[in-house]
């Protein structure tokens, strides 16, 4: 192994350019996004024999499709398919940045926490449990303090620890034969995974399941992911369904992960 | 009511969002949602934005979103 993409994902300042500076020094590149104006910043570090590739993402609060930021990650997420997710969570504001860690782990690419401003989170007296944090969210969980060089090393090494686990398992944490999985089975042991409830859950898993059996899908959109998305009415997600039925022919292996 | 009528330092809860599209949908990113506590911190009439507290956090939203909130005050 020695290629890595990883993205930086998070909320509207919660240390992303921070964190990426700390881990990338000056070897920075920018451009733009193909057809629009927004920044598309890379850098890269070597770490361990591995030269690593960082993607500075537009800051969102979730990934649905409504703004063009959001639209950017998504499809960079989507499309590009980076070797690991750089999720940067402001810890002072751990309820609400957790939600776009959530569908971060339904998109299903390997995910590296950073728990970014530990400084100002421990001054209004929180104590958050990183480890608890990681076992529940399956991901390394990593306290940093960006904007005082804090926590870099930790990170370089749960990215690297990330892209080996992920090497020893499927694309997206499922199986990849179509019709050998059945319903209500979790797939890899230590996948995160919300349970929405009964009700939602009785028209989401029938979604799922024909998703995942469906080689045309299975292999190019996380299941999980697609099918809330799918639920939501997002009109992206219904788009590429639409894209997908319409330029099938029985080529569904041509374009994997 | 809806939260743009609540004044500067009262709180309420969030009964209902009434906003759909894409206003609504960045309000409930942020964590607008039936059952969530808001304190109003700075609200003056017809004078945009009205500052908000809820989940710990500070935000600023325009009279015509705060409107679209049903709320009842506590
Ligand atoms: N106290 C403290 N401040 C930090 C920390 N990390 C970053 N900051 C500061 O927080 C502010 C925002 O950081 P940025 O790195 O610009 O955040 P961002 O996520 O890139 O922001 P957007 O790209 O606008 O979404 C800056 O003023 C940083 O110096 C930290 O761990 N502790
Ligand atoms: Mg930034």
């Amino acid at each position: 192994m020695n290629e890595i993409t990883v993205a930086v994902a998070g909320q509207p300042n919660s240390g992303k350019s921070t964190i990426f500076n700390m881990l990338t020094g000056s070897r920075q590149h920018v451009a733009n996004y193909p057809g629009v104006t927004v920044e598309k910043k890379t850098g890269r570090y070597r770490y361990q024999g591995n030269t690593v590739t960082l993607v500075d993402l537009p800051g969102t609060y979730s990934l649905t499709s409504y703004s063009k930021e959001e639209r950017i990650a998504r499809d960079y997420l989507l499309h590009e398919k980076p070797t690991v997710v750089l999720d940067i969570v402001d810890a002072a504001n751990l309820e609400r940045n957790l939600y776009l860690t959530f569908q971060l782990e339904e998109m299903g690419i390997p995910l590296v926490i950073a728990l970014n401003m530990m400084d100002v989170a421990k001054d209004r007296g929180f104590a958050i449990d990183a480890h608890k944090l990681s076992e529940l969210l399956g991901a390394a969980v990593i306290p940093t303090v960006g904007k005082k060089h804090k926590g870099g090393n930790e990170i370089k090494e749960a990215i690297l620890r990330a892209c080996q686990n992920a090497h020893s398992q499927t694309p997206y944490g499922e199986t990849r034969e179509a019709g050998s999985v059945s319903p209500g089975i979790s797939r890899k042991k230590d996948s995160f995974r919300i349970d929405y409830g009964a009700e939602l859950e009785s028209v989401l898993m029938p979604l799922e399941e024909r998703l995942l059996n469906d080689p045309k899908f299975s292999f190019r959109y996380p299941a999980r992911w697609l099918a809330v998305k799918l639920m939501e009415n997002d009109n992206e997600a219904r788009r590429l369904v639409k894209e997908i039925e319409e330029n099938y022919h029985g080529d569904g292996y041509s374009n994997p992960r | 009511m809806t939260l743009n009528n609540i004044k500067p330092g009262c709180e309420c809860l969030i009964k209902e969002v009434n906003l759909t599209g894409s206003t609504g949908q960045r309000l409930m990113d942020m964590g607008f949602m039936p059952g969530t506590k808001v304190k109003v911190v700075r609200n003056a009439p017809l004078v945009d934005p009205i500052d908000l507290l809820l989940r710990g956090f500070h935000v600023s939203i325009r009279h015509h979103e705060a409107e679209g909130m049903e709320v009842e005050e506590l």
